[in-house]
C-alpha cells in the first residue's frame, strides 16, 4: 500500500491525477486472460456514448425488484474537495452533486441495455431549442420545483447560477465553460468578483418559466454542459455566502447534506422535498448515504473483499488493486467500465520535428509493459487504442495513424527502421515522470529498456507527483516529450481539438493543455471551420480531422484509453459505471434488505 | 530557577518561530506551485491570468517574508481573510485558511488535536505499564535466561516496521476476526464508549510497539540501581525482595525513565502519523501528511509543525523543571 | 511518529547527564580491551556477531551471487518482457504463488516488475546496511564533535550549540524529512544518473539531521562532568591546546557510551529506512529493504513469500544488532561483573 495522492480535477484539464498518476490510479481489474477477451472489452469498455432522448420527461422512476431503505456507505482514497455547485469539478464531487443532490435542467440516466448514458431532460421539459446557429438555446422548466427548505425553483435562480459559474477567481477550480462559450463569459468577472452584481452579465434571460441561454460563439453541446451542477439553479439569497454555501448547498434532488465535514465524511439523507413523479432520472431507495473518505487503497480492497458486516453495503469508486482483481472477478461484486481518458505521450512539435522519429517512438513504446508496470490491466483499466477521440465519441472513426501498427503492439525492429530511415539513431527522448511513486519509476524503467532496444537515448527527467503538472505546463522545460491525459466534458470532438491540438501563443498563454505545442496555421483555421459547420456535420467532421491530422502530422500517440474496475459489497445493487465519467451510476443504487 | 525558566520560555519560543519559519521557507523554496494543479484542473484553458488570480487568492503572491509575518500576526491578534469574495473574520489565533477545505484552520486544529492526544495518553500508558513491568522483570533476573528472553522477546515486535505492524494489526485483529471494534476517531462528546472502542487497538499497538525501548532504559536503570551500596544494604537488612525492587530500586531508576517519556510524549503530541494514517484516525499528524499532498496546503503544514514543535518545546520544558525538583543533585541555573 | 523518533533520536540517550563514567585501570588492561575480552565469552553477543557478519557477507556478495545464477534486480538491457513474465495482473507467470517452486528464482519473482526476489533482498540488505552504517557514522561524528565542544565550552558558544540541539529536536521530525528531501533531492538530482546518489545522501543526510542531538546531548553532559577532574585540569594548567584536551584527554573517556550509542543507533536506521521508505521519501532508484515491504505489504496472504522473506530478513537483522548492542553495553559497563 502506499499513501495515495488525492485524485485531483477531473473532466477536461483535469488531467493532472490521472496524466501525473497515470500508473498510481492503482488500477487494476480485467478481463480474466489478456488479449481476446481484452479487446472485446475494449469495445465496450472505452464506449462512452452519445445517446440522447428528449421523451423521457417525466418521474417516478421505478426500478424492479429494488426496496427502500438501507444506508449506502461509499469509502474512497481521495477527499472531497469543494462541494459547491459552482467549483465542485472532480469526478467524485461533480456526480455525487448531479447524481443525488443537485438536480439541472438536462441529465444523464444510465441505459442498462446499452450499458451506457442517455441524455435526457431534467428540471427541463426537453433537451432545448436551439436557434439557426446554435448560439441561443431556450428551456422551460417544470412547475412546482422546490428547494429543500421549501422555496420554489425560480427562472432567475439561472441565472444566478449562471453569473457564479463564470466567477473564475471565486471558484477558480470550477469547470469554465460559461466563460469559454456564453455571452459576456469573457468580459464579466463573475457575480462574486463583481462585486455581487449582475451589471455586465447578458448571457442568461428569463421570461416566465422559458429560460434563455445565449452564446458567443455556437454551442451545440450546451444541453451537455446544463448537465454539470455549476449550471444547477442556486437561489441569490441562500447562495450569496460562497463559504457557508459549500458547506451546504441547497438541494433540489432526492437527498439533501446531513453532516458534512469538507474532505473527510459527508452524509446524505432523504430530502422530502424532491417529488419523483418531476424526475425521470432519479430513485430514492436508500434511507440515507455515509461518505467516508480519505481511506487508504489497501484497506479499501481489504474491506471489501471481507464483504463482512458494513462493508456488504459499501461501494468503492476507486480502482481496486490489480492484485486483487481475480478475487474481486470470482466474488462478483466487480463494476468495470470504460470512460472517456485519452492517455498519451505529446512529442513537443517545436523540438521533434522530425515526424519519423515520432513514428518511432509509436512503436518503440512499450505499452503492454507499461501497463504491467503500473498495475493497470489491459482491457479494464488500460485499453488500448489509436485515435485521439476514445469510442462513444460522436462521429469517432476508427483508423490506424501508424501504417501497419495494431493497438498496443511494440516492435523496436520497426521503430529502428524508421530511427535510421530519419538518420536519427541515438535520438534523447526527455521525458517526465514521479519518482515518489514507485508504480510509475518501474513503469519509466520499463519505458527507459524498451526505447533503448529500439535504438533512442532515453532520458527520463525525475519529477514528483506535486510538482509534475508544473514542470510539464512549462513550455521551456527541458523536455522533449510531455506524458499527459486527457477526459472529456461531453461526447463531441470539441471537447478535445481545440483544447489538445490547438495552437496557443506560447509566451502569452503557455501550452495550455496542448502539450504536445503542436502548431499548424491549417489545423487551427480547420477546428475554428468545424465549430460553425451546421451541428448535424460537426461530428464527422471530427472524425474526418481525427484521421487528418493523426496520419499527416502525428503530433501525438495514444497510449491507452481509460476505464475503471470498482467493486461493491454484496447487499449493493444498481452499481454500474456511469460511461462519461467513470463513477458509480448514482441515481440506480439500492440496498438488498 | 525562575531565571532559568524563563530563559528556557524564550529560547522555546524562538525555536517554535523558527520552526514555522523554516516551513515557510522551505516551502517558498520547493518547486512545486499549488496553485498550477487547481489552474490546470479548471476547465477550459490555464492561462497565466488564471494562474495569477488563484495565486493571489491563496495568498501566494506575497514574498515569504511579509507572508511569514502575517501568517504569525493572525496567531497573535487574528485577521481578516479573503478567500475569493469570501471574507473570513479569522479570530486569534488565526492560523490561516486552508487550500483545501477552505475552512479556518483553527477550527479543524480544535477537532483534530482531541484524537492526538487521547492516543498519545493511551498509548503511553500502555507502553508505561508494559515496557516498566518488563524491564523489572528482567532486571531482577538479570543475566538469566528470563531476562534475555523478555528482552528479546519485546524487541520481536519492535523489529518489524512500525507501520506494517499496525497494517497487519487492523487486518487480522479488526477486518478479519473482529477482535476489535472498527478503529477511527468517534467524537468523544458522542459516546465516549465507542470512542474508547475506536482508539482501543491503535493505543494498544502504539504501546507495545514502543515499549521495547521502555522495557530496555527500565532494565538498564534498574540494574545501575541494584548494584548500588544502599540496595546491597537493603537487601542484606533482610527487607522482602519485592520491597527492594519497588520501594527502593524502582523510584530511583524512574527519575530518567520520567525524563525520557516527557520528551517521548511531547513528540506523541505532535502527531503519531503511521498510527493515525493506518487507523483512519483524524489527528494532527495525519493531517500534516495530507497537507503535503498535492498540492501543498500551507496553512495547514505551518499550523501542525508549529503546534507540534510547540507540544514537543513544552514538555521539554516541563521535564527539565521536574527533573530539577524529582534530583537534588541536579541544580539549575 | 514515536517508534522512529525513540529509536533514532533517544536510544542511547543517557538520562543522567549528572553522572560520570567511572574509569577503573585494571593491571594496565584499557577499558576496550577488557570489554572485547568479556564480549567473546558471552554467546549471545557470539551467536549475533555472526549472523551479521553472514548478512554484510551476503550484501557484499550481492553483485556476485546475482550475476552467477543471472538474477535481475533492475530493470535493463537483457531482461524477459514483462508480458512474459507476469499475468494479465501482474502476478508471476512462474514460481509461487500461483505455480510451483523453481530453483531459477527461489524466492519466486516480484509481482508487476518480474525482478528476482533473491537479488532483491541481497541487494535490498546491501542498501539498508550501507545506509545504516554510513548514518551511524556521520551522526556519531557530529554528535561527538558537537557534543565535545558544546560541553567544554561555556558561555555563549554553549549556548549557541545547545539552542541548535534543542532547534532540531522540536522540528517534528517526519514532517521535517518529507518536505525536506523533495527539495534536496530536486536540487541535486536534476538528471536521472545523479539522482539516485542525490537520494541516497539525502536520505542519509535526513537520517542523521535528525539522529545525532541525542547523542551529542550526552557526550555534552558527560564532558561537563569531566572537565572539572584533575586530569583535566591539570592539562590546562601545564598549557596543553583546547583541540588536545578534547580529543586526546577527553574523548578516551567517552569510548563506552559511543560505543554504546553506535550500537543502538544501527539498527534505529535501519528501521527507519523503512518507515522512510513507507512514506515515499525512500529511495526510488535502486532497492531497498524498506522498499520491498513497502511494495509487498498488500500481498500478505495472496504472495506471502514476497512480504515475509524481506520482513524476517530485517527483524533478524535489527534483533541481533540490538542484542549485540546490548552486550555491548554490558561489556563496558564497569558494574558488571560475572
Amino acid at each position: 500500500m502506499r499513501l495515495k495522492q488525492p485524485i485531483i480535477a477531473v473532466t477536461v484539464a483535469g488531467l493532472f491525477a490521472l496524466a501525473a498518476c497515470g500508473g498510481s490510479d492503482d488500477g487494476g481489474s480485467g478481463t480474466s486472460e489478456g488479449n481476446q477477451e481484452g479487446e472485446g472489452a475494449a469495445q465496450e469498455g472505452g464506449n462512452t456514448g452519445d445517446a440522447q432522448d428528449a421523451t423521457r420527461v417525466d418521474g417516478p422512476v421505478e426500478i424492479e425488484g429494488a426496496t427502500p431503505g438501507g444506508t449506502i456507505k461509499v469509502i474512497s482514497v481521495a477527499g472531497l474537495n469543494t462541494m459547491h455547485p459552482s467549483e465542485a469539478y472532480y469526478q467524485n464531487t461533480s456526480t455525487i452533486l448531479s447524481g443525488l443532490v443537485t438536480r439541472a435542467l438536462t441529465q444523464y440516466v444510465y441505459d442498462e441495455e446499452t450499458k451506457s448514458m442517455v441524455l435526457i431532460p431534467d428540471l427541463a421539459t426537453d433537451l432545448g431549442t436551439p436557434n439557426e446557429d446554435f448560439t441561443e438555446w431556450k428551456f422551460e422548466l417544470k412547475p412546482g420545483i422546490k428547494y429543500e427548505d421549501g422555496t420554489d425553483v425560480k427562472a432567475e435562480d439561472f441565472i444566478f447560477s449562471t453569473a457564479a459559474s463564470m466567477d473564475r477567481t471565486q471558484f477558480p477550480e470550477g469547470p469554465a465553460y460559461s466563460n469559454d462559450y456564453l455571452v459576456s463569459g469573457d468580459t464579466y468577472e463573475g457575480y462574486f468578483t463583481a462585486g455581487k452584481t449582475l451589471d455586465g452579465f447578458e448571457a442568461v434571460t428569463v421570461e416566465g418559466n422559458t429560460i434563455t441561454y445565449k452564446a458567443r460563439k455556437p454551442f451545440p453541446d450546451m444541453p451537455y454542459w446544463l448537465t454539470f451542477p455549476a449550471m444547477s439553479p442556486m437561489n441569490e439569497t441562500a447562495a450569496a455566502d460562497p463559504a457557508a454555501y459549500a458547506r451546504h448547498p441547497m438541494a433540489t434532488g432526492p437527498y439533501k447534506f446531513g453532516e458534512y465535514t469538507p474532505e473527510k465524511t459527508l452524509q446524505l439523507v432523504r430530502n422530502d422535498q424532491w417529488d419523483t413523479n418531476t424526475d425521470p432520472g432519479r430513485t430514492q431507495y436508500p434511507d440515507s448515504y455515509e461518505m467516508d473518505l480519505q481511506v487508504e487503497s489497501a484497506q479499501i480492497d481489504q474491506l471489501l473483499l471481507s464483504d463482512s458486516g458494513d462493508a456488504q453495503t459499501t461501494l468503492t469508486y476507486d480502482d481496486v488493486l490489480n492484485e486483487n482483481y481475480r478475487d474481486f472477478d470470482a466474488s462478483g461484486r466487480l463494476v468495470v467500465g470504460g470512460f472517456p481518458l485519452t492517455s498519451y505521450w505529446a512529442p513537443d512539435y517545436r523540438k521533434i520535428t522530425d515526424i519519423k522519429v515520432r513514428q518511432a517512438l509509436a512503436w518503440a513504446y512499450p505499452y503492454k509493459d507499461a501497463y504491467l508496470s503500473a498495475g493497470l490491466i489491459e482491457g479494464v483499466t488500460a485499453i488500448p487504442g489509436e485515435t485521439l477521440m476514445p469510442p462513444g465519441t460522436s462521429g469517432r472513426k476508427e483508423f490506424s495513424p501508424l501504417p501497419d501498427h495494431e493497438p498496443g503492439v511494440t516492435d523496436p525492429a520497426a521503430a529502428k527502421a524508421l530511427l535510421e530511415e530519419a538518420d536519427a539513431v541515438g535520438y534523447e527522448i526527455k521525458f517526465l515522470y514521479a519518482k515518489d511513486d514507485p508504480k510509475l519509476v518501474k513503469q519509466k524503467d520499463v519505458i527507459v529498456k524498451a526505447l533503448e532496444e529500439a535504438g533512442f537515448k532515453a532520458t527520463p527527467v525525475p519529477s514528483t507527483v506535486a510538482d509534475l503538472s508544473t514542470v510539464r505546463a512549462d513550455p521551456d522545460a527541458d523536455i522533449n516529450v510531455r506524458s499527459p491525459g486527457w477526459i472529456a466534458d461531453w461526447p463531441s470532438g470539441s471537447s478535445w481539438f481545440p483544447p489538445v491540438i490547438q495552437s496557443t501563443n506560447l509566451d502569452k498563454e503557455g501550452l495550455g493543455s496542448n502539450y504536445a505545442a503542436f502548431n499548424e496555421p491549417a489545423i487551427d483555421q480547420r477546428i475554428e471551420d468545424i465549430q460553425l459547420l451546421p451541428v448535424d456535420e460537426q461530428p464527422a467532421a471530427w472524425g474526418e480531422l481525427d484521421e487528418e491530422v493523426m496520419t499527416e502530422y502525428f503530433p501525438l500517440f495514444v497510449t491507452r484509453y481509460g476505464g475503471v474496475a470498482q467493486a461493491h459489497g454484496s447487499k449493493i445493487n444498481g452499481h454500474f459505471v456511469d460511461n462519461t465519467i467513470g463513477q458509480p451510476t448514482w441515481k440506480n443504487l439500492w440496498v438488498t434488505q | 530557577m525562575l531565571g532559568f525558566i524563563v530563559r528556557r520560555l524564550l529560547s522555546s519560543l524562538l525555536v517554535i518561530g523558527l520552526a514555522s519559519f523554516v516551513v515557510f521557507a522551505i516551502f517558498y523554496l520547493g518547486p512545486s506551485n499549488p496553485a498550477q494543479p487547481i489552474c490546470e484542473g479548471a476547465g477550459g484553458r490555464c492561462t497565466p491570468e488564471r494562474l495569477e488570480a488563484i495565486e493571489k487568492q491563496m495568498g501566494l503572491d506575497k514574498p515569504v517574508v511579509s507572508a511569514y509575518g502575517e501568517f504569525m500576526g493572525g496567531i497573535v491578534k487574528g485577521r481578516e481573510i479573503d478567500f475569493g469574495a469570501s471574507q473570513y473574520d479569522c479570530d486569534a489565533p488565526c492560523f490561516g485558511i486552508s487550500f483545501g477545505t477552505r475552512t479556518p484552520v483553527t477550527d479543524e486544529l480544535k477537532e483534530r488535536i482531541v484524537p492526538t492526544v487521547l492516543i498519545a495518553v493511551g498509548g503511553s500508558i500502555v507502553f508505561l505499564v508494559v515496557g516498566v513491568s518488563i524491564g523489572i522483570a528482567a532486571a531482577a533476573r538479570r543475566g538469566s535466561a528470563g531476562d534475555r528472553l523478555l528482552v528479546s522477546g519485546s524487541l520481536l515486535v519492535s523489529s518489524v516496521p512500525y507501520y506494517l505492524v499496525c497494517l497487519l494489526a487492523w487486518i487480522f485483529l479488526t477486518l478479519q476476526t473482529s477482535l476489535f471494534p472498527d478503529t477511527g476517531y468517534f467524537p468523544i462528546t458522542e459516546d465516549p464508549l465507542k470512542t474508547f472502542g475506536g482508539l482501543l487497538l491503535p493505543c494498544l499497538v502504539l504501546g507495545v510497539a514502543t515499549s521495547p525501548s521502555y522495557a530496555r532504559y527500565t532494565r538498564g536503570q534498574m540494574v545501575e540501581t541494584l548494584g548500588d551500596d544502599y540496595i546491597r544494604t537493603a537487601t542484606a537488612k533482610g527487607l522482602p525482595r519485592r520491597t527492594v525492587l519497588f520501594r527502593h530500586a524502582l523510584r530511583a531508576a524512574i527519575v530518567p525513565i520520567v525524563t525520557i517519556f516527557g520528551l517521548d510524549f511531547g513528540a506523541l503530541l505532535a502527531g503519531t502519523i503511521f498510527t493515525e494514517t493506518i487507523f483512519s484516525i483524524d489527528g494532527i499528524g495525519r493531517w500534516g501528511l495530507q497537507a503535503l499532498q498535492a498540492p501543498l496546503d500551507l496553512p495547514v503544514l505551518t499550523a501542525t509543525v508549529l503546534v507540534g514543535a510547540l507540544f514537543i518545546v513544552l514538555s521539554n520544558l516541563i521535564v527539565d523543571v521536574v527533573y530539577g525538583f524529582l534530583d537534588p543533585r541536579v541544580r539549575l541555573g | 511518529m514515536t517508534s522512529l523518533n525513540t529509536e533514532v533520536m533517544e536510544e542511547g540517550f543517557d538520562p543522567e547527564p549528572g553522572k560520570p563514567e567511572p574509569v577503573k585501570e585494571l593491571a594496565g588492561r584499557s577499558p576496550t580491551r577488557i570489554a572485547m575480552g568479556r564480549l567473546a565469552h558471552d554467546k549471545v553477543a557470539v551467536i549475533c556477531g555472526t549472523i551479521l557478519f553472514v548478512m554484510v557477507l551476503m550484501a557484499l556478495l550481492a553483485p556476485v551471487i546475482s550475476n552467477a545464477f543471472g538474477l535481475y534486480h533492475k530493470i535493463g538491457p537483457g531482461q524477459a518482457a514483462l508480458t512474459d513474465l507476469l499475468e494479465f495482473d501482474g502476478l508471476p507467470r512462474v514460481g509461487p504463488p500461483l505455480h510451483p517452486f523453481t530453483w531459477d528464482h527461489p524466492l519466486g519473482i516480484e509481482p508487476g516488475t518480474g525482478l528476482d526476489n533473491l537479488s532483491l533482498l541481497l541487494y535490498g540488505l546491501r542498501t539498508s546496511l550501507f545506509i545504516a552504517v554510513l548514518a551511524t557514522l556521520i551522526s556519531t561524528i557530529v554528535g561527538v564533535t558537537f557534543g565535545l565542544v558544546a560541553g567544554y565550552a561555556t558561555g555563549a558558544v554553549d549556548a549557541v550549540m545547545s539552542f541548535v540541539i534543542d532547534f532540531l529536536l522540536s522540528f517534528p521530525f517526519i514532517l521535517g524529512a518529507l518536505a525536506l528531501a523533495p527539495i534536496i533531492t530536486t536540487r541535486f538530482g536534476a538528471n536521472s544518473s545523479t539522482l539516485g546518489r542525490a537520494e541516497f545522501l539525502t536520505l542519509v543526510g535526513v537520517l542523521v539531521l535528525f539522529g545525532w542531538m541525542g547523542l551529542a546531548r550526552l557526550i555534552r553532559g558527560q564532558v561537563f562532568s569531566l572537565r572539572e577532574r584533575e586530569f583535566v585540569l591539570a592539562a590546562r594548567v601545564i598549557g596543553v591546546p583546547t583541540r588536545q584536551i578534547l580529543f586526546k584527554e577527553l574523548l578516551p573517556n567517552l569510548v563506552a557510551p559511543i560505543v554504546v550509542a553506535i550500537s543502538l543507533a544501527l539498527p534505529g536506521f535501519v528501521a527507519a529506512e523503512a518507515g522512510l521508505s513507507f512514506l515515499g521519501i525512500g529511495l526510488s532508484e535502486g532497492t531497498s529493504l524498506g522498499k520491498t515491504i513497502n511494495a509487498a505489504d498488500g500481498y500478505y496472504d495472496k504472495y506471502p513469500l514476497y512480504l515475509w522473506v524481506p520482513v524476517g530478513t530485517i527483524m533478524v537483522l535489527v534483533i541481533a544488532l540490538n542484542l549485540l548492542g546490548d552486550s555491548v553495553r554490558d561489556a563496558f559497563d564497569p558494574k558488571t561483573r560475572r
